[in-house]
């Protein structure tokens, strides 16, 4: 490939830069000579202790720090960040996220756009590189970010086309921001790049349960830890549920579980099941249950259904679509709703419930009818910041995740 | 051999059976870092005082907002003045709106009000302490605390050993099973070897260790994990971190404030029982530390021990005058602010002796570190809020670039605690497009800015460890009184020198500039000098 215009470098503002490119080779020419350009761009700071430290060595001007010394600019990249975005909006989200950790997580930023993949070949790459100080008397941090729209036979190829654009030795992540493909040829190439993945199973079409299967046989596969904004969105619900039975009178009944109903919602024709299911994977995988009857719906019932096996007997599983009500926040399909559980054998009964209100989940707890437990806590209205920097700050898998997967791909396996 | 390394040192007392741990909680897997502690009641001695407005109400209101106090927890202030719940809760009302760091939202103030009581008390009458006990009790039974108490001593450090043992009489020490009791000391704790010994006595008498918290705020969490992180997670620092690379070691705790209206506390105390006693040593402890056996609060605590006790405590006269300068500012101006003198301040005396300002050269007498002196300084009104260590290693052994125009400074690494945490290495390097000119370059890497989330304040990080109870950023007693045991020496020469009226050694230097010049002289003798911050 080569390079049919000239590119353009422009400086935006004091520590900004825009290129484009036409070519990977390209890319990587816009990128030396924004570095360049960059170690020689002179800030008049007007500092006179500066100014004199570097009186009569003019080429040091602006380079010099307080005490006199020589000062380095430096890009502390940390990892490659990959980014699948085939539709804009999400191209847009994805970038203002990157922004948003770009201080904390210095990196470059891949987010390649895939159009028509049976027009013509193309590709058009626009490089933005900036450096940011993030707080007053700090060191500024440089950051890369490469946007590539293509199409065509190109487009089918995108792991020979960002390979030459990984830095080396850093860990690579991919986020893969809606429904990702798992499973398909494109998309096992990209992964075998990455050392993390993040996608959510939230936005898993369908059911969501041909995904999960996959999802869990890419983390078998045992090369990539995987993230899920799905899984991180029901830390709070764990978290509430956990803490109920924190309680001394409560912690010895987990074992008699006996009856399991999630309520999610289901604002649209099909009930999304993943986040459902990896909740009740999550109790099964903690609880040690052995799967029975997966997940599937049932004669004469309206909603499917599972069964477990726990020590102490039988665990009915029931997932539901919550009542439609008015609470704008229940509009994302597959959402939780409420959880409640039954346990408590031999004479007495233990309710615990976990239920969404408005912006709080509340988590309450009777014992044969009184309520011994109550907790609440607020869910937070995130953007995707939060769950991409805890797959770019995390390099360890989530083993608690982990069996949650298998178990929730066990239990959605028969409708996949 | 890891067994008997790991063994508590302090046993508990015979007769006191050991709470046992409860079954564990399956579904905790995974959630450890957003545990919620169990409810407690949180037993504010001096509850109407300037630390419950400023830092503790708004604290546990602000943790309560992140979802991280249960909503039993219950806030009962002690103290002596006549108010009911209802007066309280309006004056910390406004306190919270004034204090807090997330601002206050109606609804959930009104969820928390409830959960804040009043009780008065006459700290040294027994019957107040009965009648604690039994509003306690009350507590436990109306709101579910379960008879966890957390005691929090925000009063005069005078009263702690009195409280103490009214606790203990009262038995309030010793929770009921299944329940526990704590007990949270703020700073200073003690003025030096002998009334510390003393209050520790007092405490333990009443208290076992393991439920003692002695706050040092200072200590954020994430500078000390940052520092340990440093040293013990990167290979190749550590085969250089001893007097065979290390040239010397400096420690500075810089604050461009004075007083700020302090001034009766600060005559007491001075710049060595204010920060050289406590943040100094700790951080001179962090760096020296040999590599604990474990990332938990026993064996750091052990490790920073062991640094304090390699630090000789014979402080001679002689000693004290070659390797001690204290300090005191005169007027000047900081920050393009014409500031008062130290004796010119309210409450402060016209012939105060007290110094702002200490600097001095320490040794750890241990095979890592013999003969590589530790140069330690702290003061008010210097130009900047700084506090940096910085480890300068040695010269390379032969200077090669003879015909440089200018020989390179050695190589230095410096730990950026505050204001930006950092860390910044120098080496030389080439000038380019000039003949061989070898300049030194500073590489500078800061820890990104936070996101979305804004960092917790320290009380807060303190007073959920303290519920759970993790002591890794609380101060043990051993720890305490090796830190007195050297600094309470120097305090009382210098006492005896004013008594005589032989204080010449006490230097004056000008607010806004970096301490006596005395202070650089205690390098230039030994060839070095003082990094410019």
């Amino acid at each position: 490939m080569s390079s049919t215009t000239v590119p353009s470098l422009q400086v935006v503002g004091g520590r900004r830069w825009l290129a484009r490119a036409r070519d990977v080779a390209g890319v990587e020419r816009e990128l030396s000579r924004i570095w360049a350009a960059a170690a020689h761009d002179v800030e008049a700071s007007g500092d006179e202790r500066e100014l004199e430290a570097a009186r009569g060595e003019p080429h040091l001007a602006g380079r010099l720090d307080r005490a006199g010394d020589v000062r380095v600019r430096m890009r502390t990249s940390v990892l490659t960040l990959l980014v699948v975005a085939p539709r804009p909006e999400t191209a847009e989200r994805a970038l203002d996220a990157i922004n948003v950790l770009a201080t904390r997580h210095p990196s470059r930023a891949v987010v390649l756009a895939p159009g028509d993949l049976d027009g013509p070949s193309r590709f058009e790459a626009q490089i933005f590189a900036q450096c940011l100080v993030p707080a007053r008397g700090a060191v500024e941090t440089c950051t890369e970010q490469i946007v590539v729209g293509c199409g065509g036979e190109l487009a089918q190829h995108l792991a020979e086309l960002v390979t030459p654009l990984l830095i080396h030795d850093l860990p690579v992540v991919l986020w893969w921001p809606d429904d990702p493909p798992i499973g398909r040829g494109q998309f096992g190439e990209l992964v075998e790049e990455a050392d993390r993945m993040l996608v959510d199973s939230g936005t898993f079409r369908d059911d969501g349960a041909l995904r999960l299967v996959a999802l869990d046989e890419v983390v078998r596969a045992g090369r990539t830890t995987v993230f899920d904004v799905g899984w991180l969105r029901l830390a709070l619900w764990r978290e509430l549920l956990a803490g109920l039975f924190d309680h001394p009178l409560l912690t010895p009944e987990l074992p008699t579980l006996r009856s399991l109903r999630i309520d999610v919602a289901k604002p649209g024709s099909t009930l999304r099941t993943a986040k459902a299911a990896l909740f009740a994977g999550w109790l099964a995988a903690r609880l040690g249950w052995r799967l029975v009857e997966p997940l599937a719906a049932r004669h004469g019932a309206a909603f499917p259904g599972a069964m477990f096996r726990s020590e102490h007997g039988l665990v009915h599983l029931e997932i539901r679509a919550a009542a439609p009500g008015s609470d704008p926040a229940l509009r994302s399909p597959g959402s939780l709703a409420r959880v409640e559980l039954e346990l408590g054998r031999r004479g007495h009964d233990v309710r615990a419930r976990v239920t969404r209100q408005a912006d709080h989940l509340l988590a309450t707890a009777d014992w044969q009818g009184v309520q011994v437990c109550r907790r609440a806590g607020r869910l937070e209205h995130f953007g995707d910041a939060p769950y991409l920097a805890e797959a770019l700050d995390r390099g360890a898998p989530d083993r608690v995740f982990e069996a949650a997967l298998a178990q929730a791909s066990l239990l959605v396996g028969a409708a996949a | 051999m890891t067994t008997a390394a790991r063994a508590p040192r302090q046993s508990p007392p015979k007769g006191r059976p050991r709470t046992p741990s409860p079954a564990p909680n399956p579904l905790r897997a995974g959630l450890r870092l957003e545990r919620v502690p169990e409810p407690c009641t949180i037993v504010i001695f001096g509850g109407t005082g300037d630390l419950s407005h400023r830092r503790i109400l708004p604290a546990l209101y602000n943790l309560r907002h992140a979802g991280l106090l249960p909503s039993e927890t219950t806030v009962l202030a002690f103290a002596r003045r006549e108010y009911d719940d209802a007066a309280y809760r309006a004056e910390m009302e406004q306190a919270v709106e004034t204090y807090s760091r997330v601002p206050v939202e109606p609804a959930l103030w009104q969820d928390f009000a409830p959960a804040i009581r009043y009780q008065a008390g006459d700290f040294a009458d027994p019957a107040s302490y009965q009648a604690l006990a039994d509003r306690l009790e009350a507590i436990d039974a109306e709101r579910g605390t379960r008879g966890n108490r957390l005691f929090y001593l925000a009063t005069q450090p005078s009263a702690y050993t009195q409280i103490v043992a009214g606790l203990g009489k009262a038995g309030l020490a010793r929770p009921d099973r299944g329940s526990w009791a704590r007990v949270i000391i703020e700073k200073p704790f003690g003025r030096d070897l002998e009334s510390a010994i003393a209050l520790n006595r007092e405490v333990t008498r009443v208290f076992d260790e393991e439920q003692v918290y002695r706050i040092d705020h200072y200590l954020g969490k994430e500078t000390v994990r940052n520092l340990m992180v440093f040293r013990f997670g990167n290979g190749i620092f550590e085969p250089i971190w001893n007097r065979r690379y290390v040239d010397h070691v400096q420690v500075t705790v810089a604050e461009d404030l004075g007083v700020e209206g302090r001034g009766q506390f600060y005559e007491e105390a001075g710049a060595s029982r204010d920060i050289l006693q406590n943040h100094l040593l700790t951080l001179l402890a962090l760096v020296a530390m040999e590599p604990p056996i474990a990332f938990e609060a026993q064996a750091v605590r052990d490790e920073k021990l062991r640094v304090l006790r390699a630090i000789d405590p014979q402080w001679s006269e002689a000693r004290i005058r070659r390797d001690v300068v204290r300090g005191q500012y005169g007027a000047g101006w900081v920050g393009g602010t014409a500031v008062p003198a130290y004796r010119d301040e309210p409450e402060v005396a016209p012939t105060s002796t007290t110094e702002t300002f200490v600097a001095l050269k320490l040794e750890v007498q241990n095979w890592r570190w013999a003969e590589v002196p530790f140069y330690l300084r702290t003061g008010k009104r210097l130009p900047k809020r700084a506090t940096e260590i910085s480890v300068q290693f040695k010269r390379p052994p032969l200077m090669l670039f003879r015909e440089a125009a200018s020989e390179p400074e050695p190589n230095l690494l410096a730990l950026r605690i505050q204001p930006d945490e950092g860390i910044m290495l120098r080496f030389a390097a080439k000038v380019p497009e000039l003949g061989l000119d070898v300049r030194s370059v500073n590489m500078d890497f800061t820890y990104g800015s936070s996101f979305a989330t804004e960092a917790p304040e320290a009380y807060e990080t303190l007073l959920l460890d303290a519920m759970l109870g993790d002591a890794s950023l609380f101060t043990r007693a051993d720890e305490v009184e090796a830190a007195w045991g050297i600094v309470t020496p120097l305090d009382e020469t210098w006492a005896s020198w004013d008594h005589a009226g032989h204080d010449e050694d006490l230097e004056r230097y000008e607010a806004g500039t970096w301490g006596p010049q005395a202070a650089d002289r205690l390098l230039e003798r030994d060839g070095r000098r003082w990094r410019r911050l």
